[in-house]
């Protein structure tokens, strides 16, 4: 099913996998591998899924009232909608960060900190490392250093996005999901993003859902396509732009329809 | 210096006359609804003016008949007092009720549970002064035999106030915004540590509004104690049994304005804006404490 496979080292394997809202059937029988260390795109029209697969990757849709599922995903080969799954920890190993920048009403500080004070971290000279460490990470630092005690809401909006990165990074996930990142952002702030994301594949392994198919051409490394609820196709992401398999696929990136 | 715009200037004049009419409109309607505030401020200070000194609201009634001299102590003390009892029994069961139904709101035990609270909202409190009677007062049959007391009063108050706290919680929770609950989530947050750490502060001024409404609801009512208090014209001792009765200002003023005399009448004027100046005190305080909070909250997290 993948060309490039046995270069890559899956993260999250997705099986068989439907999702539904209650008698609606958002995806069907997705499958689909995120690789470690690299960024994957995820594209496609408006309703046609992919932010429902991305928020069943760190469960997000439980919350969601009728929300269920059929297949197999695991993280690091551990099944994540098993019965004895606490998913909690689950989304402390796979990190989310929204469309909106959706900062809390706290100070710079206290933002980053949060995952970390929720997990019982108390010793302030560690909270204050891993929060310079993670500012730094989201390339925010050199602006806030000053003004840590400020609320968030000072920030730009480009700035309250890397702070939602920043905070995400705290807790030192493995996966980070990124819901359309950039899409409430100016073009200078995305191309921050965007830039902070090639820093962060080094270490972390990145899914992001975009509406923006140059912004998916940019930064990713491989590309899946979505189409009305199931996976079109998924390959390394210059293949993707230049030379689909499938002529669904080119239809969009061509502009044809979405 | 640059010349100041007037939008209207260019209007047709069909548009200039609606222009006018609906401005008008609007005055008016702002007009009628501070009327009666004034109105009633004006009204209680016109009658009750001779009666105002500051010794009204520092001693106890005294004379024949009682309240014809001294002033409305007792009262202020005895509000307190139900207004104290009531609180502390619905704060907390109306906090609690409000995080249930916003957090199971799609459940049919959160719906049936909403629907008796609303209906309870509905019930006219001279019921549930008769109600409050026969568990709380009366000294045969069911119930508790507290007689004619503060804290049969207080918890009948409370059971009133109940619902309010409750409803406004529950919509203070919902105007939480999903991606701020969801951002806590993300996070590793279980869902408790994010309704405490999160969601209620997020809400907290929302659930103090509702306190407000119910404590202010409480400070007017009288129905329910012509049942389950009457009325003291001294400061109680006890909160329960023959002697447990406490005054209330809004006891004073229905008994005083029932008496054939003239003096009481002012005196019923007086506690009257004594009463609304209080309630105005109180809305304003807690106006000003969840502004500041905001600020606050703004500027420092």
């Amino acid at each position: 099913m993948d060309p490039a496979s046995d270069t890559l080292v899956p993260k999250i394997v997705v099986k068989n996998f439907s999702a539904f809202y209650g008698s609606v059937q958002a995806l069907h029988n997705v499958d689909f591998a995120i690789c470690e260390r690299k960024i994957t795109a995820m594209i496609g029209p408006s309703g046609c899924g992919k932010s429902t697969f991305l928020r069943s990757l760190n469960r997000m849709n439980d919350f969601v009232p009728g929300f269920r599922v059929e297949g197999s995903v695991t993280l690091d080969g551990q099944e994540l909608y098993a019965p004895s799954v606490n998913p909690v920890l689950i989304r402390q190993r796979v990190g989310m960060v929204f469309q909106k920048p959706n900062p809390f009403q706290m100070s710079i500080f206290e933002n980053v900190a949060y995952g970390l004070r929720i997990q019982g971290v108390k010793s302030r000279s560690v909270l204050s490392d891993i929060v310079e460490k993670s500012l730094r990470a989201a390339a925010l630092w050199d602006e806030v250093k000053d003004r840590l005690n400020g609320g968030a809401f000072s920030l730009s909006g480009g700035q309250q996005q890397r702070l939602c990165i920043a905070r995400a990074l705290a807790v030192e996930p493995e996966v980070i999901l990124l819901d359309e990142p950039a899409s409430a952002l100016d073009p200078i702030s995305t191309a921050r993003i965007e830039e902070l994301m090639q820093d962060l594949k080094d270490r972390y392994t990145i899914a992001i859902v975009t509406h923006n198919m140059q912004q998916a051409a940019r930064v990713s490394d491989r590309t899946a396509f979505f189409l009305d609820g199931t996976l079109v196709e998924v390959n390394e992401t210059t293949k993707i732009f230049t030379n689909p398999e499938d002529s669904r696929t080119e239809d969009y990136i061509t502009g044809r329809f979405g | 210096m640059a010349e100041t715009v007037r939008p209207e200037k260019g209007l047709s004049p069909f548009r200039k006359v609606r222009n006018l009419l609906l401005g008008s409109l609007t005055a008016i309607a702002f007009v009628l609804a501070v009327t009666p505030l004034l109105a009633i401020i004006y009204v209680a200070y016109d009658r009750g003016k001779s009666a105002l000194s500051l010794s009204f609201i520092t001693s106890l009634p005294a004379g024949f008949p009682v309240g014809i001299e001294g002033g409305i102590l007792n009262g202020i003390v005895g509000s307190l007092i139900l207004v104290v009892i009531a609180s502390l029994f619905s704060v907390p069961i109306g906090i609690w009720a409000g995080l249930y139904l916003w957090d199971q709101s799609h459940t049919r035990m959160a719906k049936t549970t909403r629907l008796f609270s609303d209906l309870l909202l509905g019930v006219p409190s001279v019921i549930w002064g008769v109600v409050g009677f026969y568990v709380f007062s009366t000294n045969t049959g069911y119930g508790f035999h507290w007689g004619f007391s503060g804290l049969a009063a207080g918890l009948t108050l409370g059971f009133i106030m109940v619902p309010i706290v409750t409803r406004v919680t529950e919509q203070a929770l919902h105007d939480v915004p999903m991606s701020y609950i969801e951002g806590a989530l993300a996070l590793g947050a279980s869902r408790f540590q994010m309704v405490r750490g999160l969601a209620i502060p997020a809400a907290i001024t929302g659930i103090g509004t509702g306190i407000l409404l119910g404590v202010l609801n409480v400070l007017g009512q009288t129905a329910p104690l012509v049942f389950t208090n009457y009325y003291n014209t001294g400061i109680p001792h006890s909160l329960v049994g023959s002697n447990g009765s406490v005054g209330d200002l809004a006891m004073q003023i229905f008994i005083y304005i029932h008496e054939p005399s003239k003096e009481l009448h002012v005196k019923a004027m007086a506690a009257a804006l004594v009463l609304t100046v209080i309630v105005l005190l109180l809305d304003m305080g807690i106006r000003l404490l969840a502004w500041g909070s905001r600020k606050y909250a703004q500027k420092n997290g």
